[in-house]
């Protein structure tokens, strides 16, 4: 397929550089997958990506890929088997890809890619329209035990991170977790309208996205899932309100499997390199991404945790068969 | 949106007797009807609340039944509007031409040979005996599309042996 | 008041001749990606917004809205002169559009669809300018009963796409509404006629279906039928530009047009698809001339093309108030704002009303700049009919595989695609129209969701449908304009019986 040229193709640089190790980081030639359309968040990541590693020097030229599909099931397959061992290809991921792997029965998972380092995160919210009568998070809880079919949240894609974040909610406060009311909205436009008009209970989302709502009084927030106040934000966390929810909407960068241990170096180098970058921060603060470089084998713990915890409450909702 | 076909030359005597293509239309509807029965059924029931989701599903699949049944009386009665004789080859090129494209994309032959060989079959199919000329053009044009695509908006299309040249 | 002096002092900024050049600029691009078939308004946002970057924020917004009316343009350009629409939004242009520009008459077309846009265009910025806040009220209140209620009534107007059969319309119609069933469920994320097949778990794509039954179905169909009679296409035949007669059957279907494309534009799901398709059904039922419908009337253009253009201007009522982005391009939007900072939603207006008004003085500008660059523009354009027939289709599959495979490269979509031209071909070869199986493939996903979601909030009680005093009067309108065709017609039968 594709793939298998861009293998080809990897080795065509090699030998043209004549290199037979891992190149020195100033000449490498990085192919990055987007494993998603152009222009949506993983595209966007992997374009930032591009341009800062080309501008900060720590690569000599950074090709970007699109291969869109089912949450990333189309591109990660293509990426394992296609790249396998070459140490000059790397693909955006992120939150929503561990769940619509488990969800979509893809062959390929994400214990098979090495990973390189997490990114960005984006913290996430639970909203209520204004004139609601629930006023905290610990309202919210009681609501959900008394009658759990009538507490109706609003938010993304079946199995994304809202989803995911609504049961874990459900879950902590002693509800079922397996009744809830969870309604998918195409968009955030969309699911936002619903709260505004009154349709749904409760809102769930990154915060960026109702910040202005929160801010011009329309959305109440109940809290939010860092583990401490966000500087300049004046929402409590759901810790401070006895409920132990922290979660993150998180993106990161992995590399395919077989490589060797120096290429998995080299690239985590070269990562770490752009993180550092004034350009790479410069990046984030127009984009509005909060930075959250985690690197090397502590990113491998931290995703092998979020993935377990992800499958667990997809079965719990019903949405993956145990 | 009825195509142009020679409903212009109206009217004309319509054929009663059995239209064969038409069985096989409606034969066709009930077979996808029943695909989306058995695709339905399939469906796991995940806790909802309302309508789940192979309900639609079935009410398609009932709407195809009745249509086929509708399809298979015009074609008994042989009310299909009449069809005028056509030549094969050139659709047959074309196809040809499209399972080419596909082809040479799978096993990474890259866009310009693909989509130069869609061209060079579909200017055959429309007459055009000059085949070392069109294809010149072809890859002409296939290749300045390439390279627009690659350095104006940073879209990679596939690459092949030609476009690793460029 | 106050409105007129910040849409004034916009003005100001906007025509400043550098922010003039940005416009062209903009317009130009915009219309040369937007002309590629998958590669919507929104995609080529995404792809030019890099450009945009190195500008002041005056330039650069002034520069993206040109972008994005320019693509929208490019998409009908190609959906009358080669049957094939760029987007889902321009595939009502292409019913009668192309019927036109085969009779000679491509550049009445164009040029109708031109004007058409800018008519519409102007009328719903002025509508943005000052109902904003008042339909956003209204906006936010339609909640998914209602958009069902929607729906029926679109699904409804559809018939007026079904040619001389019921049945043969019908079917193309329920075949399209199987195609919306493929791939993952929106609402419990469970695989539907996928086949194990990754590449279906998205869906079927609405361009590649628009693009394989119209363009290459076409083609195919063209081919087999050579031996008859070449298929001789004289791209302007009478006169080049609107006629009188022309301008005297188009601006009603504008106005017309502009009214469905705004208001439903500015519903957070309504989209730019709807609106065209009861504009076009509307037009094909007010019209004083039936007979030229399906053979190229040119308000079946005026009047899709003005919604089109309308809706996008309604996107930018919640876009602008609330900060919601209800559509791919109103997301890129969104993310043009972004990189300066900016937060579109409820304090836009109060903090930087300078730039909220630029941008809406920046759209007057980019749709009157679409008109200048274009209407010298559709001479040269037409004149690509003129190209010989056998290099013409070529050229034309080749543009029309060239979106598949930038927008999604693999072999499954290709398939697809392909798979598509021939059912295209056979339809055309049996006479059932097309334009329904694209209309089921749009309308029957977000008819199936929006009910569900109806449902799923009143915990399963179906009288949540007759209980929003919105869905109970769209779903009657809906009833009224189902039985009353047939009501008609049995009234003609039973005098035909007599004969």
């Amino acid at each position: 397929m594709i793939s298998s040229h861009m293998r080809l193709f990897g080795a065509v640089v090699a030998l043209l550089l004549g290199a037979s190790g891992p190149a020195p980081a100033q000449q490498l030639e990085l192919k990055l997958m987007a494993p998603a359309a152009p222009g949506g968040g993983w595209d966007q990541t992997a374009r930032s990506m591009q341009q800062v590693l080309v501008a900060a020097g720590v690569a000599r030229s950074v090709q970007v890929t699109n291969v869109p599909g089912a949450g990333g099931s189309v591109g990660i397959a293509q990426f394992v088997n296609g790249a396998k061992g070459d140490g000059n290809q790397m693909m955006v991921n992120g939150f929503v890809m561990v769940g619509a792997l488990a969800m979509n029965k893809s062959p390929v998972t994400l214990d098979q890619v090495t990973p390189i380092a997490r990114l960005t995160e984006e913290t996430q919210v639970i909203v209520v329209p204004a004139s609601s009568p629930i006023k905290t998070a610990q309202d919210l809880a009681v609501a959900l035990k008394a009658d759990i079919a009538k507490v109706t949240f609003a938010g993304g894609s079946a199995g994304g991170v809202d989803h995911v974040m609504a049961a874990l909610f459900a879950g902590t406060v002693g509800a079922d977790a397996k009744k809830i009311n969870y309604i998918p909205f195409s968009g955030g436009g969309e699911s936002l309208a619903a709260i505004l008009g009154g349709k749904v209970t409760a809102g769930i989302s990154g915060l960026s996205e109702y910040e202005g709502q929160i801010k011009a009084g329309k959305l109440r927030a109940l809290g939010v899932t860092s583990a401490q106040r966000l500087p300049g934000v004046d929402i409590p966390t759901f810790k401070e309100q006895g409920i132990d929810l922290v979660l993150a909407n998180w993106r990161s960068v992995v590399a395919p499997p077989g490589i060797t241990p120096e290429q998995r170096k080299a690239l985590g180098d070269a990562v770490e390199k752009m993180v550092k970058s004034d350009a790479w921060k410069g990046i984030l603060k127009q984009k509005g991404w909060d930075d959250a470089y985690l690197g090397g084998d502590a990113f491998a713990d931290f995703l092998n945790k979020e993935i377990a915890r992800v499958t667990e409450v997809l079965k719990s909702v019903g949405l993956v068969k145990s | 949106m009825t195509p142009d076909t020679a409903s212009d030359n109206l009217p004309r005597e319509p054929p009663r007797r059995i239209d064969r293509a038409g069985l096989a239309i409606a034969a066709a509807l009930v077979v996808l009807a029943a695909v989306l029965v058995w695709d339905a059924s399939k469906l796991p029931a995940t806790t909802m609340y309302g309508m789940g989701p192979e309900a639609m599903p079935i009410v398609i699949a009932v709407g195809l039944v009745i249509l086929a049944a509708g399809n298979l009386i015009d074609a008994l009665r042989g009310r299909l509007p009449p069809r005028e004789s056509m030549d094969p080859k050139p659709v047959w090129l074309i196809i040809g031409g499209l399972a080419l494209l596909i082809g040479i994309i799978g096993f990474g032959g890259g866009f310009i040979l693909a989509t130069s060989a869609l061209f060079v079959t579909t200017s055959a199919a429309f007459g055009r005996r000059a085949v070392a000329a069109d294809t010149v053009i072809a890859l002409a044009i296939t290749t300045l599309i390439y390279l627009a695509f690659d350095k104006l908006l940073t879209l990679s299309l596939p690459a092949g042996p030609l476009e690793r040249l460029l | 008041m106050e409105t007129f002096a910040a849409l004034a002092h916009g003005m100001a900024v906007a025509m400043q001749p550098m922010n003039l050049l940005y416009a062209l600029i903009g317009v130009f691009l915009g219309t040369a990606v937007g002309v590629l078939p998958g590669i919507g308004p929104a995609l080529t946002v995404a792809l030019l917004l890099p450009v945009t970057y190195k500008l002041d924020p005056g330039g650069s917004l002034i520069m993206f809205a040109g972008i994005y009316y320019g693509g929208m343009y490019g998409g009908s350009t190609t959906a009358i002169l080669i049957n094939t629409p760029g987007e889902s939004a321009s595939m009502a242009t292409a019913l009668e559009g192309n019927k036109m520009a085969k009779a000679g008459r491509g550049g009445p077309a164009l040029a109708t669809s031109a004007i058409g846009s800018f008519v519409a265009g102007t009328i719903a910025t002025i509508g943005l300018a000052f109902l904003a806040p008042w339909l956003v009220d209204f906006a936010v209140r339609f909640g998914p009963e209602d958009y069902f209620a929607l729906m029926c009534v679109a699904f409804v107007t559809v018939s007026a796409t079904f040619g001389d059969s019921p049945v043969r319309g019908l079917t193309s119609l329920f075949i399209g509404l199987t195609l919306g069933l493929v791939g993952i469920d929106k609402l419990t994320g469970q695989a539907r006629l996928a086949f194990g097949i990754p590449e279906l778990l998205d869906g079927v794509e609405v361009t590649t279906l628009a693009v394989g039954l119209f363009a290459v179905g076409e083609a195919l169909y063209v081919a087999s039928r050579r031996h008859h009679a070449e298929e001789k296409l004289e791209p302007v035949r009478g006169s080049l530009w609107m006629t009188r007669e022309d301008w005297r059957r188009s601006w009603k279907p504008w106005l017309r047009g502009t009214l469905f494309g705004f208001p439903i534009g500015a519903l957070p799901a309504g989209g730019a698809e709807i609106p065209t398709f009861l504009s076009y059904s509307t037009e094909r039922r007010l019209t004083k001339y039936p007979k030229e419908f399906g053979k190229g009337a040119i308000e079946g253009v005026a009047g899709p093309e003005a919604a089109n253009n309308a809706s996008a201007a309604g996107t930018l009522v919640p876009l602008l108030t609330l900060g919601l982005p209800t559509s791919a391009t109103a997301a890129m939007m969104l993310a043009g704002f972004q990189q300066y900072g900016l937060n579109p939603g409820p304090l836009l207006f109060a903090e930087r009303p300078d730039l909220v008004w630029g941008l809406i003085a920046s759209l007057f500008i980019a749709n009157g700049m679409l008109l200048v660059l274009n209407l010298p523009l559709v001479g040269l354009w037409v004149r690509l009919l003129a190209i010989p027939q056998a290099w013409l289709y070529a050229g034309i599959l080749v543009f029309a595989t060239m979106g598949t495979i930038a927008a999604k490269p693999s072999v499954v979509e290709l398939s697809m695609l392909a798979a598509f031209g021939v059912m295209g071909f056979l339809m055309r070869r049996f006479d059932f129209p097309i334009a329904p199986v694209v209309i089921g493939l749009i309308l029957g996903p977000i008819a199936e969701s929006q009910l569900r979601r109806a449902l799923a909030i009143s915990l399963g009680d179906p009288m949540v449908l007759l209980q929003s005093p919105m869905s109970a009067t769209l779903l009657g309108i809906a009833l009224i304009a189902l039985l009353a065709p047939f009501v008609l017609r049995g009234l003609g039968r039973f005098k035909a019986n007599e004969d």
